[in-house]
């Protein structure tokens, strides 16, 4: 199955190097028959990368311990489940999953498409293969998840493989359902932006007028946008579950690494919506996907190279010079496709004023790509230092929370901002009305925080502008409603379900808003996190917050693949018993190492989150460290939110794009008022 | 005389009763002073923590480090105790560390020759950002002052907004 495999990738990287060479051809000498060709070479990549795959996991499901990669990664104790996702736990199979992904989006995308845009396609097919063939060559050559431990000559000269009686196991930190999911959201994200870079390529090189290629990649920038942001959130809930230091978000440079693109991704998301409507930041929308594609491809670097230090990156290896190499490449064609072909990239139409929505659009992809400089920054500081001064440092969270938190608190001001400033021009009268309410709400909501001793500057200024947002958001919805109730003479909420379905796009993008005011206000909750360890034998007692922790009993427990040291604890609240946890300390044998898993009382208002965290050298006593983090379940029903408005928006209308009404309002209008 | 050792005893007892009060409450007094130096560097050591970094390559903070299989952190958390105990001041207890671990133990290094330019960019850049945004706004205000639009009166921009509120996307 090895050499099955392996022959799979090696004929994939032939029909790789076909696509982008007979593409090549096809565009230069106009000849269909070749761009066809190179078409359906492009498609012919996903299965034979698919039996590549199926090849891995067959030999991780059949404990073929001879391959280097699945005794690596497996033993013959791992669940069913976690050797399915032992294809993503370490390096080689990683890289191969990224290819994979990447030619299920190749595939769609060249499918879908393949009786539309002509003049695109070729390009798209292309640069697709082109990022498809880096990969593949690292498949084969760099990093074959294929490779044997060792061959021996038996007696009679015939080679045999060596094979160890059982494998090392998976990392005991992947073996959490999250860590099943989490991977394969963030990959879906990184080679997800590969889609909407190749039309942009495929755009620009072409020289393809208009905003057709914003309207192709509207929804598969979406769909990558929002399993690379699932992803990141999932992640974070599975470090709060799992690692046990209390918190979500540690400004690891590998979890920067994934907050980069998304956050390009973002800002390209609202920034096509300028080139969209009014003609505008063509250069910059060019260059956003271009930035976003690259930082995805920096994130799978730094992740896999060990580059920097981080407790994500698996692997100190050399292939970081490969991914180097390959961004160096891709920014030079990029910088070259784009000088080549600049003219074509000029902006229609001006800006009447400073306070419209065009400039709060400027902003907002202002302030967007400050924070991603500035968390890229700081990631990559510490390899600039060492090469400057030769000394090594390290860029710990308060530079990010320095830097960022103000950032993102404009941020926020102005997603609540942007969606009430009209397109052109807002008048003064119209801000009064539409903001007034908003700002006495945000008061109101900060100085009641305040009273009930939220004083905190920057928690109380997130509460102030959450309640902004939210109110403007709300304002939103019910003036469109109540034209909608008006109307038809229906209740304001069944009119808020037509409208949204009317336009899924712009409801579904003020859900997401919400769901980011719902974010922010959990991570404001941070400034006020309490924590207490203890020695705890059993019968002793602890309190933090409202709660008194009383140790009942540890015992230990032996299933599957580990042992675990479990804690029972009884949570008492003014003296009355609300419930029990058990906070594990487990051990895996076959890797020797030992992991935890946290119990959380969550609740909306906080979390009681309790560690085991062993037992103390000085006493032998077990340890009990245990957290309230308030507001926690915020960013995680937030992220939902997030997920649901993007889900929302990814769906057509219900009724054909309005513009018939614009028409109809617009009729008395000069022509300009029309196109606003 | 006489009528001075009633009232002398009297004082005398009044005084020792004070003597024995205050000998009792300097002895709750210095064992509360005690408790709460003792809470004051158990909490020194956590500020001074969270200024230190975990040298075992988790990136954590040094105080919220519990990485799977940490060999570095309860030593060092140790050594911190130990020399917060010592009365050495914050920055000492730092540089020690420094002095022991390498500067990587620093959670954010000094701002000090190259490593300034990690608190300037962050800065300069955006407002580098700022001044081309402002420019590209010149330009594309400038692009179209002599074209042959119509200026838009406010109510009517306003009006077509309203009229077509519902439809327009965000």
């Amino acid at each position: 199955m090895d050499i099955f495999g392996s022959f799979a990738l090696l004929l994939a990287l032939a029909v790789t190097a076909y696509a982008a060479v007979a593409g090549t051809a096809g565009i230069l000498t106009r000849k269909p028959l070749l761009t066809r060709s190179a078409r359906n070479a492009g498609m012919a990549i996903f299965p034979l990368v698919t039996l590549a795959v199926i090849a891995l996991e067959y030999l991780f499901f059949t404990n073929n311990f001879s391959m280097a990669y699945v005794a690596e990664h497996s033993n013959r104790d791992l669940p069913y489940f976690y050797k399915f996702a032992a294809l993503w736990s370490g390096q080689e199979g990683s890289l191969l999953f990224w290819s994979w992904l990447l030619s299920i989006y190749s595939f769609l995308a060249l499918w879908v498409n393949r009786r539309k845009h002509p003049e695109l396609m070729p390009y798209v097919g292309v640069t697709l293969a082109c990022v498809q063939s880096f990969f593949l060559i690292l498949n084969n050559w760099v990093a074959s998840p294929f490779n044997v431990i060792a061959a021996a000559a038996a007696p009679g000269g015939v080679m045999h493989l060596v094979a160890r009686a059982d494998g090392t196991g998976l990392n005991p930190l992947l073996q959490y359902w999250e860590m099943v999911i989490h991977p394969p959201l963030l990959y879906l994200g990184y080679t997800g932006f590969s889609v909407p870079f190749a039309f942009g390529m495929a755009a620009l090189l072409g020289r393809y007028p208009g905003e057709k290629w914003i309207h192709i990649t509207r929804r598969w920038t979406m769909i990558a946008w929002g399993f690379l942001g699932c992803g990141v959130l999932l992640g974070a809930h599975w470090a709060y579950s799992v690692l046990g230091w209390g918190g979500y978000w540690g400004w690891d440079p590998v979890e920067n690494a994934a907050l980069l693109p998304w956050i390009t991704g973002t800002a390209f998301l609202h920034s096509v919506m300028m080139q969209e409507k009014r003609g505008m930041m063509r250069v910059w929308n060019i260059w956003l996907i271009f930035v976003t594609f690259l930082l995805s491809i920096l994130g799978t670097m730094l992740t896999r190279s060990g580059v920097v230090s981080s407790v994500h990156a698996f692997a100190q290896s050399s292939i970081g010079s490969w991914f180097v190499g390959f961004l160096i490449i891709s920014t030079v064609f990029c910088a070259l496709a784009y000088w080549r072909n600049r003219d074509y990239l000029r902006s229609d139409n001006r800006l009447d004023a400073m306070v419209s929505r065009e400039s709060s659009f400027l902003f907002n992809n202002l302030v967007l790509l400050a924070a991603c400089f500035a968390v890229l920054w700081g990631t990559l500081f510490p390899v600039l230092s060492e090469w400057a001064t030769g000394e090594k440092i390290s860029v710990g969270a308060p530079f990010f929370n320095r830097v960022n938190v103000p950032i993102a608190l404009f941020l926020l001001f102005l997603t609540g901002v942007g969606p009430l400033l009209a397109w052109r021009r807002t008048s003064l009268d119209s801000l009064r009305r539409n903001f007034t309410w908003p700002v006495v709400g945000g008061v109101i909501a900060a100085v009641v925080a305040f009273v009930f001793g939220f004083r905190d500057f920057y928690s109380a200024m997130c509460l102030f502008l959450g309640v902004f947002v939210t109110l403007t958001i709300a304002s939103e919805f019910y003036r469109g409603a109540r034209v909608i109730s008006d109307k038809s003479h229906g209740n304001i909420f069944s009119a808020a379900v037509q409208l949204t379905r009317r336009n899924t796009r712009r409801y579904g993008g003020y859900i997401v808003h919400f769901g980011m005011v719902l974010i922010f206000i959990g991570v404001a909750g941070q400034p006020f996190n309490k924590d207490a360890q203890k020695d705890m034998p059993p019968g002793s007692q602890m309190a933090i917050g409202p709660y008194t922790l009383v140790c009942q009993n540890f015992d230990s427990v032996e299933k599957g693949n580990y042992q675990a040291d479990r804690a029972t604890i009884e949570v008492l609240r003014n003296g009355r018993s609300e419930m029990i946890l058990y906070p594990e300390r487990r051990f895996y044998p076959a890797s020797q190492v030992t992991g935890t898993i946290v119990a959380i009382r969550s609740t909306p208002l906080r979390d009681l989150y309790v560690v085991f965290a062993g037992r103390s050298p000085e006493t032998g006593q077990p340890v009990i460290h245990a957290y309230l983090n308030p507001l926690v379940k915020f960013i995680w029903f937030g992220g939902i939110i997030v997920a649901l408005g993007t889900l929302l928006g990814l769906m057509p209308n219900s009724q054909a794009a309005p513009a018939e009404r614009a028409v109809t309002a617009g009729a008395l209008l000069p022509r300009e008022a029309q196109g606003a | 005389m006489t009528q001075i050792y009633p009232l002398g005893r009297g004082m005398r007892c009044t005084c020792g009763l004070a003597r024995r009060w205050g000998g009792a409450a300097a002895l709750v007094g210095a064992l509360f002073l005690c408790a709460v130096m003792n809470a004051q560097q158990t909490d020194r050591a956590r500020q001074i923590g969270k200024r230190l970094m975990c040298v075992c390559g988790c990136n954590q903070v040094l105080t919220e480090c519990n990485h799977v299989g940490c060999t570095y952190s309860h030593s060092m958390l140790k050594e911190l105790d130990d020399r917060v105990a010592q009365g050495s001041t914050d920055d000492l207890v730092v540089q020690s560390f420094v002095q022991e671990y390498g500067t990587t133990v620093e959670l954010v290094p000094p701002a000090t020759g190259f490593n300034r330019w990690m608190w300037i960019m962050p800065v300069l850049l955006p407002l580098a950002g700022l001044w081309l945004a402002q420019r590209a706004i010149v330009k594309w205000r400038k692009r179209g002052a002599d074209a042959s639009e119509v200026a838009m009166p406010a109510e009517l921009m306003e009006r077509a907004r309203r009229e077509s509120r519902v439809d327009g996307d965000a």
